[in-house]
């Protein structure tokens, strides 16, 4: 793809190439929709990128007409007609196929003799209703048809149906990637997220012993979860848990460092949402370890940012990767909702770890290091003395401001030490009891 | 019998013989009980000859001829024997033996005797012919067999045993007389003549032995008329070399392998004539696989190495050999093969098929590999000599591609599993390697690939692959991890990251160390890999050192350099220790085990890296810890701060002379806050210049060395300062004013100094008051230890409970966190420990140090 020079930084530092390998088509299909909303690409290339995307999907319409822009012509050619012709007729036959089954499916008594048990279930349905294994897998064969030629909700229910009857494992589990990306594209991120929590236990329990699909799998969840994580917000607390989390944060610094990105972002972000300081400290804590050894591996102006604040401490540098970031991030599919609580939550960040090292501030240079007039400086200052409870106070003759910091006290020290001692023994000796 | 009545009685036999010559091995038969007059016709025959091929021996029977008539008349004395002679006499007792034996019909006395009878003859010198009487005996023994199995009632009266013997002579017998079948035959037809013949030949014999010279002897060997080479052999015999007989000549050779009394000289002579002459690749093949081995037999001992032409001609013959296998696709050399009995008429491949020949190609390589190391091994480094030898490294990697080569193409067109073969000479191909820059690879590469003919190519490692080294080294290696399970594999890795090492590629080096998981189970491998992994470590420590990553320099070399063993566990000569017993043995082993000199690391450099980053890093602490009571509790490098102990208590203390000198001077000033004379210290040292881009690496240190002055002045002069304006800082240490505040900043946010900025006046401002008074360290340090003791107690218990136990750790933390010197790392990482199995090939342990390697070292050198 050719790149226009409008804006380097924020093409250099597009991530879309990177995602797209793993990632489903029609999940790349809104990230391509937005590069071509931010004009960065001429019409002719994103058309032709949509038509090589699409073109080996069933969506025949669709394609025929990406055909038909892209070379001009009035008509779409012949081969696309005939193509959805055959895919309609697959449809078709697929569906007298599954009748039978989905007939089963919606009759009551048959629903209210199923159990948890999935082969005694099976056995039922045959010795009663005369259902096999190959009528079971017609469900899978038309849910998948069905996501295919696009018609996302449709497929998602019968992937669901599929999934209650089936008992093979192989392709069960296939179903949930399958349902993971319907609900997705439906965007309904409540059922996606249940989605995401069987496809990790799927990938805990079926891969334990194969650590390399069990990476390459672990990967396109981490990919895939991108979606609801930047735009359901219920889920995003989950799915931060998720990433922190042993196995996935070694998955992101093995095989998609890039993710640090969305991963920074999003603990920068939930400043202002968490009130829950401790974990937030935590998390902040693990981000900047994470990103301190990946800095060799992957950088952006989010993870330098990062950096240069809590690595370096480098206060005027972080001013300047800030804006870079703010840049990066507004072209980015993912971030672009969440740029300017971003910039406001690290400009918090900045002043936070600027008033813990200094004693006296001089507002008018605090304004300005945050990209802000005096007279909002100040009610920036005095916003941020109330929210973080400093103890500070402003002399206002000399325009400054005056930070308190009392030492710890040895006292507190050694009691915040001592503190849950008590209780850990206690713990200990129940557990050697038992 | 008595023996005076048996003495007559040779004596009367030798008389009749007309041989008096002899009488000395007579009288040793009689001795032994037998007394057959052809038994000891051939043996005086056997004995002449025998004296007539060993230079010793003849001399001993020359003065016996002179006084045979004494040692006759003095029968019943005590005779001195040679060993031929007992040899003789044991046969004859055994054939005397045996001859009863088919008077009785038993059966179980001949098979016993016949096995013995065997040995002994298999026992003696390579080059005596078989003796007659043994021939004669296995010939009748066969006769008699025969009309014993003829004879059917008599089988079937025959007991149990009897039978059961006769059966087995049987089967041997049949196998035994096929070697002699020739001269059974000449027995057959005409048994006098056999027997006479002998006595002529026997009457024959004194007299080359006086005249020596063109006299026509037997030629036992030569008995082709054809046309042929002809050389003299040994003792006047006339050698003739034949296409045709040269099986024969290997099979002696091959035979008189690892026997007592062989001249490899003379064999491996006979042998390069013996090519000369061979005219069908299978000859060509057989004659160059016994004569490698036996110019490979020359040395042996583990202090002599091959000599410089020995090798050359092994490599060259070695080439040979491939070359003649190149051009018969048809013939194979392979490990498994069944061995070629007939020597009279040589297999043929049909075609289409293969001929399998035992042998092992690869092991010669290996051989040819290991003698040249052997050999740099022993040789002066500083001579040029060893640069010579040096240069035949080339035509040996050539010849190593050129194996390689060879055996894919087995693989492709004959679909003959040599995996492991491969995988050997790829790993030679890699430990020749992955030692040498870039462009050195190159060269060698290129100059290997000219030496080998047009048209051949490999499929792993294909010859217009790539230039670049790295390439090469990968292809070789991921070879490797694909197709070795083994110890080759962990070799191939340590090359690997070796190589990335050298060239500069820190992070990669350091990820294939870390995933590989090598510092877990090195202490379980052996020794030479153990000392590779050495090597390894050591050159990942330097480069991290070149890219400027001090902490991560240190932690790596401190592994090794910290010892104070270092020769030892490099292989780079053998420490001389003063309370050391090491005994004899295992000195012996340690020589064997060392590097040729072109392979080592500078030592004196690695020490000096060292050394420097420890200053580096144990200044600073140094001046941190002051005068707290837990002084002790952080010690980065032990060899440092001895060496600093000593330093400072040096009352006169000299200009710097060497490298140590100048670091602990350097250390001295640094602590003191000069900077600049620290840095001028270091520069001096001269043994940077052997690092690529010196200046660089200095100007990296300088500006370390500011930075870490700096550092070092806050500790140390901090509770003399009210506040201290940033821009002093920045003109003392010569830093930018960015970088000055930075450097602050960070030890005021890290809690190592009790100090706030003052933006306003751009100054520090240090804390009153916060200094501790001893109770108060005392009582920290107490609830430390208490929490770590809980610490422990849980770990201790989720070990046994195999992580069940299930304390939910993080959260009863969470709350203190702040207060102790550089927080709580552990934290997030204990919760995750129970379920590590499952994280897939992670760089898990990546923040984990280096300094998880311990256990290593000790006891592993030691084996």
């Amino acid at each position: 793809m050719a790149e226009t020079s409008s804006s380097d930084a924020a093409v250099s530092y597009d991530l879309v190439p990177k995602l797209m390998p793993h990632l489903d088509r029609h999940l790349i299909f809104p990230l391509l929709e937005f590069v071509e909303s931010r004009g960065v690409f001429s019409h002719e290339e994103m058309l032709q990128a949509k038509y090589d995307l699409l073109k080996n999907s069933d969506m025949a319409d669709f394609v025929g007409s990406l055909y038909r822009d892209i070379h001009d012509t009035g008509d779409i050619p012949e081969e696309f007609a005939k193509k959805k012709e055959a895919v309609v007729q697959t449809l078709k036959d697929l569906e007298e196929q599954s009748s039978p089954v989905l007939q089963l499916l919606e009759n009551p008594d048959v629903v209210g003799n199923l159990r948890s048990d999935k082969t005694q279930n099976m056995v039922y349905l045959k010795d009663n209703h005369g259902v096999t294994v190959e009528s079971v897998n017609v469900l899978y064969d038309f849910g998948q048809q069905q996501f295919s030629c696009g018609n996302y909700g449709a497929a998602a229910d019968l992937l669901y149906q599929f999934r209650i009857l089936s008992t093979d494992s192989d392709k069960t589990s296939h179903a949930t990637w399958g349902k993971l990306a319907c609900e997705i594209l439906m965007t309904h991120w409540d059922s996606a997220m249940e989605e995401v929590t069987k496809v990790k236990d799927l990938i805990e329990q079926k891969l334990y012993n194969n650590p390399l699909d069990q990476l390459q799998h672990r990967t396109w969840l981490v990919h895939w979860c991108l979606f609801p994580f930047f735009n359901h917000d219920a889920s995003k607390d989950i799915l931060l848990e998720m990433f922190f989390s042993p196995a996935y944060i070694n998955t992101i610094q093995t095989s998609c460092p890039w993710i640090l990105r969305y991963v920074a972002a999003a603990v920068i972000t939930n400043r202002n949402r968490n009130r829950n300081t401790v974990q937030y400290q935590k998390q902040l804590k693990d981000l900047v370890r994470i990103v301190k050894q990946e800095l060799y591996e992957y950088r952006d102006p989010i993870t330098d940012f990062v950096a240069a604040l809590y690595i370096d401490f480098d206060f005027e540098e972080a001013q300047r990767k800030l804006g870079e970031a703010e840049e990066v991030l507004g072209s980015d599919f993912f971030l672009v909702n969440s740029a300017e609580a971003f910039v406001d939550s690290a400009r918090h960040l900045i002043s936070e770890s600027y008033c813990k090292i200094h004693q006296r501030i001089d507002i008018k240079d605090l304004a300005q290091r945050l990209n802000l007039s005096q007279d909002e400086g100040e009610k920036w200052i005095v916003n941020l003395i109330r929210d973080t409870r400093v103890d500070a106070k402003i002399d206002y003759k000399d325009g400054t401001v005056i930070m308190n910091h009392p030492p710890q006290s040895v006292y507190q020290q050694v009691i915040e030490r001592t503190k849950g001692g008590f209780f850990r023994t206690q713990v200990i000796t129940a557990a050697v009891s038992k | 019998m008595s023996r005076f009545f048996k003495g007559g009685l040779s004596d009367s036999d030798t008389s009749s013989s007309d041989e008096e010559l002899y009488s000395e091995a007579e009288e040793s038969e009689a001795e032994e009980g037998s007394s057959s007059e052809s038994g000891s016709e051939d043996e005086s025959e056997e004995a002449e000859e025998s004296g007539d091929d060993e230079g010793g021996s003849r001399f001993l029977k020359g003065g016996r001829g002179g006084s045979d008539d004494e040692s006759s008349e003095d029968e019943g004395k005590r005779v001195v024997k040679s060993a031929k002679d007992k040899r003789l006499e044991e046969i004859e007792a055994s054939i005397k033996l045996i001859e009863n034996g088919q008077k009785i019909n038993d059966w179980v006395v001949i098979s016993a005797e016949f096995d013995k009878l065997n040995k002994l003859v298999a026992k003696g010198p390579q080059d005596s012919l078989t003796p007659k009487i043994y021939i004669r005996i296995v010939a009748d023994l066969e006769d008699f067999m025969n009309e014993t199995l003829k004879d059917k009632v008599a089988a079937k009266k025959m007991n149990a045993a009897n039978a059961r013997a006769l059966n087995a002579i049987k089967q041997r017998l049949k196998r035994n007389n096929r070697a002699y079948e020739r001269e059974i035959e000449e027995y057959k037809k005409d048994k006098e003549a056999f027997m006479v013949e002998e006595k002529e030949v026997e009457i024959s014999i004194p007299r080359p032995r006086t005249i020596r010279g063109p006299t026509e002897n037997i030629a036992p060997e030569g008995e082709d008329d054809d046309e042929g080479f002809e050389a003299v052999g040994k003792g006047g015999k006339t050698l003739k070399f034949t296409p045709e007989s040269i099986f024969k000549h290997l099979r002696g050779i091959i035979e008189a392998r690892g026997k007592k009394n062989t001249d490899k000289g003379e064999q491996i002579r006979i042998m390069e004539k013996l090519y000369e002459v061979a005219q069908t690749p299978y000859q060509k093949i057989k004659v160059l696989l016994a004569l490698i081995s036996t110019r490979f037999d020359l040395t042996y001992g583990a202090l002599s190495y091959m000599s410089s032409e020995q090798w050359k001609a092994a490599e060259k013959e070695f080439n040979t050999l491939l070359e003649v296998l190149e051009a018969n696709p048809d013939y194979v050399v392979i490990e498994n093969a069944e061995e070629w009995d007939d020597d009279e008429k040589q297999p043929v491949p049909v075609p289409g098929e293969i001929l399998k020949i035992p042998g092992s190609v690869v092991s010669f390589v290996d051989r040819l590999d290991d003698e040249l190391t052997r050999s740099l091994q022993h040789i002066d480094p500083h001579t040029t000599e060893y640069i010579d030898r040096l240069s035949d490294e080339g035509a040996l990697y050539t010849t190593i591609i050129r194996n390689q080569l060879y055996l894919e193409r087995f693989r492709t067109n004959q679909n003959i599993s040599t995996d492991e073969a491969i995988n050997r000479v790829i790993m030679r191909r890699l430990e020749h390697l992955y030692f040498k820059p870039e462009q050195v690879i190159v060269t060698v590469e290129e100059n290997a690939w000219k030496s080998i003919p047009e048209g051949l190519d490999s499929v792993i490692s294909p010859k217009k692959a790539s230039p670049a080294a790295s390439d090469l080294l990968y292809t070789l290696c991921t070879y490797l991890y694909k197709h070795d399970a083994t110890v080759l594999r962990t070799r191939a890795m340590l090359c690997h990251i070796y190589h990335y090492a050298l060239h500069n590629q820190f992070y990669k080096a350091r990820d294939l160390m870390l995933m590989s998981h090598l510092q877990e189970n090195i202490h379980v491998a052996d020794v030479g890999t153990q000392i590779l992994y050495n090597r390894t470590l050591v050159q990942v420590g330097l480069c991290a050192f070149r890219a400027g990553l001090i902490y991560e320099a240190q932690t790596c070399l401190q592994e090794i350099c910290g010892t104070g063993r270092l020769k030892e566990m490099l292989a780079q000569g053998v420490q001389i220790q003063r309370y050391s017993q090491v005994s004899p043995e295992q000195e012996r082993l340690e020589r064997q085990r060392q590097l040729p000199f072109h392979q080592h690391i500078n030592l004196e450099l690695l020490e000096c890296a060292y050394l420097t980053c420890s200053m580096l890093l144990e200044i600073p602490a140094l001046a941190a810890t002051g005068s707290s009571p837990d002084l002790k509790k952080r010690v980065i490098s032990k060899t440092f701060r001895r060496m600093l102990e000593y330093h400072e208590r040096q009352i006169f203390t000299g200009p710097a002379e060497n490298t140590r000198d100048h670091v602990m001077q350097s250390a001295k000033a640094l602590a003191a806050g000069e900077w600049k004379r620290s840095s001028e210290l270091i520069h001096a040292i001269k043994i940077w210049d052997l690092l690529p881009e010196p200046q660089k690496i200095k100007d990296m240190l300088s500006e370390k060395i500011q930075e870490e002055g700096l550092r070092t002045y806050l500790f140390t002069y901090a509770p003399f300062y009210d506040t201290l304006s940033i821009s002093r800082l920045v003109e003392m240490f010569d830093l930018s004013e960015r970088k000055a505040s930075a450097l602050v900043s960070k030890m005021i946010a890290h809690e190592e100094i009790a100090a706030a900025l003052d933006q306003v006046n751009n100054a520090i401002i240090f804390r009153k008051g916060v200094e501790l008074s001893r109770l108060q360290t005392l009582a920290l340090t107490l609830s430390d230890k208490a929490s770590g003791l809980m610490e422990m107690n849980e770990r201790v218990l989720e070990q046994k409970t195999q992580g069940q136990g299930g304390f939910p750790e993080g959260g009863q933390r969470g709350g203190g966190g702040r207060g102790g010197r550089g927080g709580r790392r552990g934290d997030h990482e204990g919760g995750g420990r129970g379920r590590g199995g499952g994280q897939g090939k992670g760089r898990g342990n990546k923040n984990v140090q280096f300094n998880q390697q311990s256990g290593f070292h000790g006891g592993a050198m030691r084996t």
